[in-house]
This record gives C-alpha cells, sequence and structure tokens, in this order.
C-alpha cells in the first residue's frame, strides 16, 4: 500500500501545474521560463487558467496591496496539497520596493512558500530550480508550508 | 506657436514663454481662468489634454497645478501651470473632464492622492490607490507613511472589507432576476494584466463595464522623492518590466535638463540602440500576446524566441535581462564593448529570419482578420478627445510620435517615419506593432552603422564617451521630458527643490490611455 502511495506522489510531483497568477513583474520572466529556450514543460510544468486544477501558486515578485485578497482567494481554491513558490526579491521583504510603503513586505511571511527564489527578477534557469525543489517536497509527501502557518489564516479575504 | 503664446497672454499670466521648440509655458494668475484658458486651447486645436499633475509645495502653502495640452496634428504643446490653496477644505479647480474627456482618470488620480477637489468632475471617486488610504492623500508632504503601515492587518481588513462591501452592493443593485450578473475580468486574468474589468451582463450581452486599476500601485513617485537621483532609477526602470530601457531614458532626460548638461553624441546613439531593444522585447510580448488572447500559443512561442536573442543584447551589455539600469543621467551606465554589435546584429538577423512566417502565418491569417478587423475601433477623434497615444493613436492614422516630433537622444540623425494605419481596429494595432517591429530593425541597423563609422574614424570613444559626470547636488528646478515607449508616450515630471533627493517628482505615464484592445 505504502508503495502505491508513494507512486503517487512521484506521479503528482512529475506534473505540477501552476495556476497562472501574475501580481507582479517576476511574470515576465517566467513567461520566459514557459518559452521556447528554456521551456519548463520538458518538467512537466503547465501553466493553467484556473486554480481548481492547479498544484502550485506561483507569488511572482510584488504583492500589492490591492491584489492581496485575490493571491489568498486565488490559494484558498487550491486542492490539497497546494504548494507555494515565491519568486523575486519583493516577495521576500518588498525588494526595491523596500523604501516604499504601499506594497506588501512580509508577502512570504502571510503566505509561507516552499520554496524561494531570489533575484530581480530571477533568472529563467533559477525559477526552474526553484520549481524543482518544489517537486522534491511533493514527491517525499511533505505537507507545504502554507497549510502549516502564516498570517494568512488570521486574514478576512 | 507665436500665435499660441498670443492667445494665451491675452489671459491675466504672471509669465508666457517658450520652452524646448514645441511648447509653450505658461501660469495663470487666477485658477478661475482655467476654464476660459482650456477653451480657448481647445478652438486654437489642442484637443487633447495629456496629464494633469499638482506639485505640493508645503512652505509657500500651495499646490501648483500642471496641465499639459497637445495638438497631435500640428504638434503643438502647451504646458498651464495655476495656484491654488494647499488647505483640504480649499483646494479646488475647475474640472476640465467635461471639456477634455481624456482628463478623467487624471483627475481622478490627482483627487485620490493629493486630495485636490475638481468642482464639476462627473463622478469624482477614489482611485487607484488601495482602498485603506482613501480619504487620506497620501502624496500630499508630511503625511505619515510609517504611522500608517504600523497596522498593516487592520489596513488589509479595510481592503478586504471593500471588496466585501462592493459584491454585496452588486447583489443588491442586480439582484437575482434573470441572467443578469456581475463579472469580474481580472486583475489576474492572462490577458487582462493588472487591470479589473467590473463586466455587467445579461446573459451574453454585456450591460457595462467599469475598470479599477491599481493593482500594481507601488507609489513610486514617493519612492523616488526619497533616493537620490541615482537611487531612483531603480524605481524608474520598474514602471514597466516590458520596455524598461524607455523609462529611465525619460527620466536621465529630465534630471540632465535641471543640470544643464549635454551628454556625449555617442551615449545619445547608444541611447537609441538601448531604447530600441526594450522597444522590440516589449513588441515581441505585445504581438505575442494578441495571439495568445485568440487562443493561439504558437506566435507567443516564435515571439518569446526572437525575444530571447535581443534580451541576449542586454546582458551582454549590462550583465542584466531585464532589470538592466543600463542609462543613467549622464549618458549610458556601461562602456561599450565593439563586439556586442555582432551580438545585435545576430538578434535583427533571427529576427529577419522568422519574419516572414510571422507575416504570411499570422499577419495575413483570415481568422485574425475576421476576428480583429472589425473589433475595437477607435476613432481618429477619439484618439484627439482621450488624449490616447503610441501604437493605439497611430493605428487610428494619428501621426504622433515623439521619437519625430519631439526628438530625443539621436533619433535626429536616424532616418524614420510614422507607421501608421487605417481603421484603428484591433487588427490595426497588430499590423502597426509588426511595422514598428521592422521600423526598430532599421533604425538599431542605422545606429550600428553609425557606431561602427563613428568608432573607427576616432570620433567616438567606445570606453569613455559613454558618460558624463552630473553632480550629485542638483539645483532647484523643474523639468518635463517625454519619450516614445513602446506603450504610448511617456512623460516625466520633474520638481527638484535644493536638497539632495529631488524633492517632489510626478512620474506620469499614461497607463489608462495605452493598451493593445485584444480582440
Amino acid at each position: 500500500m505504502l508503495k502505491i502511495l508513494d507512486f503517487f506522489d512521484y506521479a503528482k510531483s512529475e506534473s505540477p501545474w501552476m495556476v497562472h497568477f501574475c501580481s507582479g513583474c517576476c511574470s515576465l520572466e517566467m513567461a520566459a521560463a514557459m518559452g521556447p529556450r528554456y521551456d519548463w514543460e520538458r518538467y512537466g510544468y503547465i501553466p493553467t487558467p484556473t486554480p481548481r486544477q492547479a498544484d502550485v501558486l506561483i507569488i511572482t515578485g510584488l504583492v500589492s496591496k490591492k491584489i492581496l485578497p485575490a493571491l489568498l482567494r486565488t490559494f484558498a481554491q487550491m486542492p490539497e496539497p497546494s504548494y507555494v513558490l515565491a519568486i523575486g526579491a519583493c516577495a521576500y521583504d518588498g525588494g526595491p520596493y523596500n523604501d516604499s510603503v504601499a506594497v506588501i513586505k512580509n508577502a512570504t511571511e502571510i503566505l509561507p512558500a516552499d520554496a524561494f527564489v531570489a533575484g530581480c527578477p530571477p533568472k529563467p534557469e533559477a525559477i526552474i530550480t526553484g520549481l524543482e525543489m518544489i517537486k522534491e517536497k511533493i514527491r517525499k509527501g511533505e505537507p507545504s508550508a502554507a497549510s502549516q502557518g502564516g498570517l494568512w489564516k488570521q486574514m478576512k479575504f | 506657436m507665436e500665435k499660441l503664446k498670443e492667445l494665451i497672454g491675452t489671459f491675466d499670466v504672471a509669465y508666457v514663454e517658450n520652452y524646448k521648440k514645441v511648447w509653450i509655458k505658461a501660469k495663470l494668475n487666477k485658477a478661475s481662468d482655467l476654464l476660459g484658458v482650456a477653451q480657448a486651447l481647445k478652438d486654437e486645436g489642442l484637443k487633447s489634454l495629456v496629464t494633469v499633475s499638482p506639485t505640493d509645495f508645503p512652505e509657500e502653502n500651495k499646490f501648483e497645478m500642471n496641465y499639459f495640452f497637445e495638438d497631435l496634428l500640428t504638434r503643438r504643446n502647451a504646458w498651464i501651470k495655476v495656484d491654488i490653496p494647499r488647505e483640504l477644505d480649499r483646494c479646488e479647480i475647475d474640472s476640465l473632464t467635461p471639456m477634455f474627456p481624456g482628463a478623467n482618470w487624471h483627475e481622478r488620480e490627482a483627487y485620490s492622492v493629493f486630495g485636490v477637489k475638481f468642482t464639476g468632475h462627473p463622478e469624482l471617486e477614489y482611485f487607484l490607490i488601495s482602498q485603506d488610504y482613501y480619504g487620506k492623500f497620501p502624496f500630499r508632504k508630511g503625511f505619515d507613511w510609517k504611522a500608517h503601515e504600523a497596522n498593516l492587518i487592520e489596513n488589509m481588513n479595510t481592503i478586504f472589507e471593500s471588496f466585501e462591501n462592493e459584491h454585496v452592493e452588486n447583489e443588491k443593485r442586480i439582484g437575482h432576476a434573470g441572467s443578469r450578473t456581475m463579472l469580474n475580468w481580472g486583475p489576474t486574468h492572462p490577458a487582462s494584466g493588472p487591470i479589473r474589468l467590473k463586466v455587467e451582463v445579461d446573459g451574453e450581452d454585456i450591460i457595462s463595464v467599469k475598470p479599477d486599476i491599481g493593482y500594481v500601485w507601488r507609489a513610486l513617485e514617493h519612492l523616488v522623492e526619497e533616493k537620490d537621483f541615482i537611487g531612483a532609477l531603480v524605481a524608474l526602470e520598474r514602471i514597466c518590466f516590458m520596455d524598461n530601457t524607455n523609462s529611465m531614458l525619460c527620466y536621465a532626460q529630465a534630471v540632465e535638463e535641471i543640470a544643464g548638461k549635454e551628454i556625449t553624441p555617442f551615449a545619445a546613439m547608444m541611447r537609441v540602440v538601448l531604447g530600441e531593444i526594450g522597444r522590440i522585447v516589449s513588441h515581441l510580448m505585445g504581438m505575442g500576446g494578441f495571439f495568445n488572447n485568440m487562443g493561439l500559443m504558437t506566435l507567443f512561442m516564435w515571439a518569446l524566441d526572437v525575444r530571447e536573442y535581443f534580451l541576449d543584447v542586454l546582458e551582454d551589455y549590462s550583465g542584466a535581462r531585464i532589470a538592466t539600469a543600463s542609462i543613467e543621467p549622464g549618458g549610458v551606465r556601461y562602456p561599450l564593448d565593439v563586439n556586442l554589435l555582432d551580438t545585435l546584429e545576430k538578434a535583427i538577423q533571427k529576427y529577419e529570419d522568422t519574419r516572414t512566417e510571422f507575416y504570411t502565418i499570422f499577419l495575413k491569417n483570415p481568422t485574425m482578420k475576421m476576428r480583429a478587423a472589425k473589433t475595437g475601433i477607435i476613432t481618429a477623434e477619439e484618439v484627439e478627445s482621450f488624449a490616447l497615444c503610441g501604437i493605439v493613436a497611430r493605428a487610428s492614422g494619428v501621426k504622433t510620435d515623439i521619437r519625430l516630433d519631439e526628438p530625443y537622444a539621436a533619433y535626429d540623425k536616424i532616418d524614420m517615419d510614422y507607421m501608421t494605419a487605417e481603421n484603428g481596429s484591433a487588427m490595426n494595432r497588430f499590423e502597426v506593432l509588426f511595422k514598428e517591429m521592422d521600423q526598430s530593425m532599421s533604425i538599431l541597423k542605422q545606429a550600428i552603422a553609425d557606431l561602427r563609422r563613428g568608432i573607427e574614424s576616432g570620433e567616438y570613444d567606445p570606453q569613455k564617451d559613454h558618460m558624463v559626470k552630473i553632480p550629485k547636488k542638483l539645483p532647484a528646478g523643474e523639468a518635463i521630458s517625454r519619450v516614445e515607449w513602446s506603450r504610448g508616450e511617456l512623460m516625466i515630471h520633474l520638481v527638484t527643490q535644493d536638497t539632495i533627493p529631488p524633492e517632489d517628482q510626478s512620474a506620469k505615464r499614461q497607463p489608462y490611455h495605452d493598451g493593445r484592445a485584444p480582440a
């Protein structure tokens, strides 16, 4: 029995679908990772327009205050287990907008990420590496970070 | 131009003078004259109000309102200033929206961030800023951002509640009868970009559409105020990452104008190269996105492939693919390695190899023609009254292009023309995108030839000429700078005072006025 479940985890890990949610500028490099040169479909990733079918949510850099409710709702609509990949400096601490006070600077504190890719914006190779880290997590059957905690559970959205 | 000057001079003005080649700058003594001046300018042919931008002067207890009028046909511009009091209950001015529909969103923005009330505005509601700033007017000097931000959860709850209230109100208003409902298109629809369209539908019929923006609002103007002019570049180039070089170029020009420095001809030509690469990578995304929204991924993939080659050039030059920080006040940041021109030629070659396929498969695509040729038609009159710019304006046959109207960098040395189409439909916009790609390639070739010739003859020194020094401390001054970037016209109005960081800055792009209305 255990082995069959392992197999399911393996199968899941080899085709993580990500919800097509672009909140900030790093989505440009996400598009490049989708493109022919980097081609993330080689690794089994595919964007899907609806959160109901998705396994991974990518926080693409900047999260403005106005988009946060939409982001959290999208995440809440994803079936378990749902993972979060944060890319770009903004997702960690506001990045270049750290001095600005009109953006969410602790996006990953609100919605904890399973992997974080640094850069402004990170290169497509790096984004794919980040997704590989998530694959590893899925393969081991580990629960996602966001299901374990985070400020998002205290927020109304 | 002289006629324009005389016309404005008939009103009660503090001064009226020529500014650059295509501008008349004037300051009115009385705010009550504004409507009269605007009407006179409109009758004279300046039918577009490009933007409205207040500047805050707390020491003098006033707001200085700046209005930028433009005549797209004869390329005459007027910059009208007028002072209004700063107190919240007294800062009022007549709205120009009934006369110039294009002023609508600019006035709403000025109201939201500065609290300037526009009397006579048809729907003066808060706009752009996130809901927790409603009624707080954050761009006024002295607004305590840090104190506001201290209670994040509370602020976020305000935002959540406002969305919730909106939903409840809609439910009440529309009811459950029939098939009427409110549809939110965006803000994260793959085709929408950061805009939300509140579409009220009855079955398949659209009853009304109300746009809502601000989903990537970062208060960049405030960020720029906090930094010196080099630090500001970081914020400036992130106005839009698609074409980041041109926004830096625009800002650099404004700083140079205030500092009173000229850049070298070599740096000017390098700016043309970088600017055009920025335009190309953005246009390729635009072209790809057009078909992507129609449900055909192929062009998107092909466009991304070509785009990579141009990003290679940027990477070779600056070390970064997108966040290049390559243009700064005084010139361009890095010296030129001549091998870069080979990389660039390779990229151009890549485009030209793919071009025929783009053209035959996509531009002459009968499905695209059927779906797009009659969609989203914008007439030339609408372009004028809403002050549209860039590709949208040119697709409607309006000849406007800042590179030609008010040449900057080294565009005066380049042989180019307006790329226009006739009907202003979605298909025409795609056509213009495509034509501009070809145009950019031709500009790049001319620039490469010029650079090679200059370097060979010793006229340019690629190792030293790229930069002239700009003093860290800028004198007090004011400048506006315009560039043609890939998404239309970018105008930056920069005001500096006698402190090291630019004291006030209002960077205005025209996100509302462009938008590639897909099929």
